[in-house]
């Protein structure tokens, strides 16, 4: 009976997800390979698009403020997190001195932007407070790592408490076995924690792997990817091409590549950790 | 099998019926209008034209202020595609209008620009910056003459007086830097581009037209040499940190720079900030680099207010349009926001701006369209970006002007 009825059910879920998910996908895909300036109807271009991203100067430099903001998430945010759980998780108050690094990710990103304006500007107060006098937003790619100091203070915490969460729900009994065999301290984490934390991991480094690919918003409110397009990541480029610029033929074919990038990294970067796993 | 189609397409039915809208096309009769507007931080204006609209005419009018401009106009040109659409909203002249022209989507308003320059409410001068292909489309919401805010503290500290000549400006500057003041504002953001445009315009107005319209390249030898005495000028110390975040009107009130080079518009930060005109800043028209041209150029810049052509109260836009072009409108208009107005009969109340106003209506002046509107979007989103990157390493100017030239290459490929 149920059967009969068994479309209809999934029918209103399948059709927000089309409508709302894929359709869009696939408009986007259809004009990456048009010239569209979003008022006259499309004109076909075929791979022109895509040919003007191996030949356009910027997307390099998106592209290498995308791979530092990727690998910067990873040592900083990421690695921070593991480092502050993995020496407050077993110690009397440890939530405590953890809440001061999670206050930040209350917060959005265009918040977070906003609050580190004034502090980094040239005019700022990092620079009173310092007694220097340096562009912290202008040079590349300082500027980058600027923004990624401040990503990292804002995302450090949660990360810290995945990972906290991480290390509370390991089982017991290896861990009081290898200290009975005489393991501790880094040998203990390296050879027996750190393997029995790999599922919570993959969650961790996977979810910060496409966030950081597709960075935006703490860097359009702190530099709109400038000065000179030289902090621009690629979600930046996608935005500038197709909103200030209206090419939005150009736009979606960066925006195709962002997607084809954060795909095959995820689905490398899992199917490692599932066949470690 | 039967009942699980009828149930599917019965949802999905329901769904596309919630997707489509209330019925394009039918006419109404609307005692209120939306105006969508990319000047959010005008919202308390546009609300107090509202209330007179509705006192005056008996239509009132509600905006809605965007502040990103790339997010508004993303909003203006799907909502030509879709059932929401604004009874007014506000635009840009030039190749941005003419797209919107081309398309069909905004109405035709030669009749209220015939009837306002009889009744003397509009200048035939301005016409030219709103006609595409001989008629009129939109009213102009707003216009504006550039030229430099200056600190008149600062001035009168140091016995300067307003420039006559580009010599004149450029040892007043050398007399601020000699003081410890800098003496100009600038921004590697949105704003990148006022200093070329001055430069360009008082250099060899000519040129910068054609670089408009895609008959000259921003690698011609004029072009470099304007680039050349920009970074002069940066290089001579004259200019503050283009990263600098303080707002313009704080840059001016506190000092942090001298002169500020901006539109009219720029008197309502003034205003705002509690300063006198006259006493704490003036305004001055900024002297030709090149003194063989016969009339000083200004940079002139008109924003549109328009209806669509498939509005849903047709009658009730334009009506709305032709009393925005009315003394009564503009006197309010004008007046709150201490800026000049479209409408020659308006009394402008600060001196200065009044003398501005009047000079320029009397052709004294060589007006020449702000780079913003004169600019082709996709040219100008790469000539801002080659700007930002230029004030910040101004040597780095060639590379600029190259990676300019090659988005207006590619523009005007097909956009001859």
């Amino acid at each position: 009976m149920l059967g009969r009825f068994r479309y209809g059910y999934v029918a209103p879920a399948a059709l927000l997800v089309a409508v709302l998910l894929y359709a869009p996908f696939v408009w986007t895909a259809y004009l990456s390979l048009t010239r569209y300036d979003g008022l006259e109807p499309p004109v076909w271009a075929g791979l022109a698009n895509f040919a003007k991203l191996f030949d356009d100067a910027a997307l390099l430099t998106s592209t290498r403020n995308t791979l530092i903001w990727v690998i910067g998430t990873m040592v900083l945010p990421v690695g921070l997190g593991l480092l502050v759980a993995v020496l407050s998780y077993d110690i009397r108050g440890g939530a405590w001195f953890r809440v001061p690094f999670m206050l930040p990710y209350a917060l959005s990103g265009a918040g977070l932007a906003m609050v580190w304006s004034p502090v980094l500007s040239h005019d700022g107060i990092a620079n009173v407070l310092l007694g220097v006098d340096t562009a912290f937003l202008q040079e590349a790619p300082a500027n980058t790592f600027a923004m990624l100091a401040v990503w990292t203070w804002q995302q450090l915490g949660v990360n810290c408490l995945l990972f906290v969460v991480g290390l509370q729900s390991i089982p017991r009994e290896p861990i009081e076995a290898a200290r009975l065999d005489g393991a501790s301290g880094w040998r203990l984490f390296r050879h027996v924690i750190w393997p029995l934390m790999r599922p919570l991991t993959a969650v961790v480094v996977g979810l910060a792997l496409v966030s950081s690919l597709k960075t935006f918003d703490i860097v359009w409110v702190l530099t709109q990817g400038g000065p000179g397009r030289n902090s621009e990541t690629l979600a930046v480029t996608m935005y500038k091409e197709t909103f200030v610029a209206s090419d939005y033929g150009y736009g979606s074919a960066v925006a195709v590549l962002l997607t084809v990038v954060t795909g095959l990294a995820s689905y490398l970067y899992l199917r490692r950790q599932v066949t470690a796993t | 099998m039967h009942r699980s189609r009828v149930a599917t397409l019965g949802v999905a039915a329901l769904v596309l019926a919630a997707c489509g809208g209330n019925g394009a096309g039918t006419p109404q009769k609307k005692t209120e209008l939306t105006l969508y507007n990319d000047k959010g931080a005008w919202t308390k204006y546009f609300d107090e034209m509202g209330a007179l609209s509705k006192q005056s005419i008996g239509l009132g009018m509600k905006p809605t202020g965007y502040t990103d401009s790339a997010q508004y106009q993303a909003f203006i040109k799907a909502s030509f595609r879709t059932n929401v659409k604004p009874d007014l909203f506000t635009w840009q002249t030039g190749g941005m209008l003419a797209e919107i022209v081309k398309q069909k989507q905004v109405a035709d308003t030669t009749a209220v620009w015939q009837e306002a320059i009889k009744a003397g409410d509009l200048s035939p001068d301005l016409a030219p910056y709103y006609t595409v292909g001989g008629k009129q489309y939109c009213v102009p919401m707003n216009v504006a003459y550039w030229g430099m805010f200056y600190n008149k503290k600062i001035f009168d500290k140091y016995d300067l007086k307003p420039p006559q000549t580009w010599d004149d400006l450029v040892k007043t500057a050398e007399t601020l830097k000699k003081n410890g003041v800098k003496a100009f504002y600038h921004t590697s953001v949105l704003f990148s581009f006022v200093w070329f445009e001055q430069l360009m315009a008082g250099t060899d107005p000519d040129l910068y037209d054609r670089l408009s319209t895609g008959k000259a390249k921003y690698t011609d030898p004029g072009v470099v040499q304007v680039m050349e005495r920009w970074k002069q000028l940066i290089d001579a110390g004259y200019f503050i940190n283009p990263g600098d975040k303080t707002d313009p009107g704080d840059v001016l009130k506190t000092g942090k720079a001298a002169m500020v080079s901006f539109g009219t518009w720029f008197n309502t930060s003034m205003t705002t900030r509690s300063m006198k005109a006259g006493t704490d800043y003036d305004f001055f028209v900024i002297p030709n680099v090149n003194p063989a041209l016969p009339k000083t150029s200004m940079i002139f810049e008109s924003g549109p207010l328009c209806s669509l052509a498939k509005a849903a109260d047709p009658d009730a836009s334009m009506k709305y349009l032709k009393w925005w072009t009315t003394a009564q409108a503009q006197e309010k208009w004008a007046t709150s926001r201490g800026d000049v107005s479209a409408n020659p009969k308006v009394t402008i109340s600060d001196p200065a701006l009044g003398t501005v106003t009047k000079d320029a209506g009397g052709g004294k002046y060589r007006l020449v369209n702000r780079y913003f509107e004169a600019t082709p979007p996709q040219i100008l989103t790469a000539a801002l970006d080659g700007f930002g990157k230029f004030v910040t390493e101004p040597g780095t100017y060639k590379e600029v002007l190259e990676t300019i030239q090659k988005e207006a290459d590619e523009y005007w490929s097909t956009h001859q």
